[in-house]
């Protein structure tokens, strides 16, 4: 009972937030408190993103930058929970990772897409590979720890009842370091979202980060909202799905 | 076998590095990239840990501020970038302020964290000792999630560093950004490398202080 009202009053106060944002926006504009062509106002950029949706400039940039991010996430996961896995069960692996891993992680790696677009081109497959460099260290430092915080009395427990490397693996090294590598692939998200936009606010050709900074450059404050409006939303709905799958994956778990 | 151009080599990378040093102009960039990170980060822990301070204490204000915040969280905060660049311009300001974005949300975050995850139990005894509301704020909630207060500072310094960097890159006049960008577009690898490996040492190098700092803090018998 007392959850239930809570939640309904965080959800209350959420929206009252949200509402009153964005009339306290639209109010100094109109007010003409605050010049619009700074801030634009709350229904100018709706009626931009209505248009823009409707004339199918919208989708196109939202396709391209999802494809983008589809690509270069999907790849990091894949070889970043490889890699980490890899690192976690041989010694070897793991410290000549290791370096590696420190310097993608640390290094503004945005720099180097003068580089890359002279290896790629320019445009998506530059895009790309920034969001998978810059996803790939966290996802694979992730599984690396989640590897090796296994509880060492289950593998030992296991193994003196017979269990082989493959039982090992599927039975007890898998489940116990799914939460961190899923904390991993959370957090990688945010970086490959962040690979997605920057790539594109500097070597892209279209896509939503592109329309922020062409419209940026033409001053055109409206659209460049409406642009970072879809960025912000989608964020959310990326970050919330993957808050979602740990919340889920990791509601076995006995906090102790 | 393969073109320098493309990839550099480590000893043109050096040569590199000894001419750029010798340069005015090479201390001019890093003082302003300096000057830009100090001043927005340093904005962000002032600002960002007491408003943190407060929104862990108060349940509504929280639950007000943090829809917005989270939005901010999810949101790359370099797509904010242009916006910020029609609003303050393409001087040090803009970095200033895209340092501060970056840095200070990390540091609310934890901070909140840290503050709600203080024992009640401590806060309930103080009161029992009739501690008032001040000596608890700071003999207890402070103490208690001062760990969290500088994870908080830790992950937002990369986020600010970066900021300032990719700042510079976009739209600026001066500043270690500015070099990579234009290093960059002449394809001057050599140089182009030097001044990133500039950047990530540093950006290594105050996130191992900070670490530093953060296991000194947690050593037990303290």
């Amino acid at each position: 009972m007392k959850i239930a009202q809570t939640k309904s009053a965080q959800l209350a106060l959420g929206i009252v937030s949200f509402a009153a944002i964005l009339l306290g926006w639209e109010a100094v504009v109109r007010w003409g408190w605050v010049n619009p062509f700074f801030v634009s106002q709350p229904s100018a950029v709706a009626a931009s993103l209505s248009r823009a949706a409707r004339s199918g400039e919208l989708g196109h940039n939202v396709a391209v930058s999802f494809r983008e991010f589809v690509i270069g996430y999907g790849l990091s996961v894949v070889v970043g929970i490889l890699a980490g896995a890899l690192a976690g069960r041989f010694r070897t692996v793991e410290y000549s990772l290791d370096p590696f891993l420190w310097f993608l992680y640390s290094t503004p790696l945005i720099a180097f897409y003068p580089i890359f677009v002279l290896w790629f081109g320019l445009g998506v497959p530059t895009v790309i590979a920034l969001t998978f460099l810059l996803s790939v260290p966290q996802i694979a430092a992730n599984t690396l720890h989640g590897i090796q915080d296994v509880n060492p009395g289950l593998i030992r427990a296991a193994r003196s009842f017979g269990a082989t490397d493959r039982d090992l693996l599927w039975k007890i090294v898998l489940p116990a370091s799914l939460p961190a590598v899923i904390a991993g692939l959370r957090l990688g998200v945010g970086r490959a979202l962040m690979g997605v936009v920057v790539g594109e606010l500097f070597g892209a050709t279209t896509g939503l980060g592109y329309s922020i900074s062409y419209y940026g450059a033409l001053l055109k404050t409206t659209d460049m909202i409406a642009s970072l409006v879809v960025v912000i939303v989608l964020g959310v709905l990326c970050t919330q799905g993957l808050s979602a799958l740990e919340a889920r994956f990791d509601s076995w778990r006995v906090t102790d | 076998m393969v073109d320098p151009k493309f990839t550099s080599q480590p000893s043109r990378v050096i040569a590199a590095g000894f001419e750029i040093i010798r340069t005015v102009r090479f201390r001019h960039d890093v003082a302003v990239s300096l000057w830009e990170f100090v001043i927005g980060f340093s904005l962000a822990i002032v600002i960002g840990v007491p408003l943190a301070l407060l929104l862990g204490r108060s349940t509504v204000l929280r639950y007000l501020l943090d829809p917005p915040i989270m939005a901010i969280y999810a949101t790359p905060h370099l797509a904010l970038l242009p916006i910020i660049v029609v609003w303050l311009g393409i001087g040090m300001q803009s970095k200033i302020a895209v340092a501060f974005v970056g840095g200070v949300i990390p540091i609310i975050v934890n901070t909140v964290a840290g503050v709600r995850g203080v024992e009640r139990s401590w806060i309930l005894a103080a009161r029992s000792f009739c501690a008032g509301g001040w000596d608890v704020f700071l003999k207890i909630i402070l103490p208690g999630s001062l760990a969290s207060i500088i994870l908080g500072i830790r992950l937002g310094l990369s986020r600010a560093v970066l900021g300032v960097v990719v700042g510079e890159m976009y739209q600026s006049q001066a500043g270690l950004g500015n070099e990579v960008m234009r290093y960059g577009s002449e394809f001057r690898t050599d140089y182009l490398l030097f001044y990133v490996l500039l950047i990530s040492l540093f950006a290594l190098a105050a996130t191992s202080g900070v670490r530093a700092l953060e296991e000194k803090l947690w050593t037990p018998g303290k």
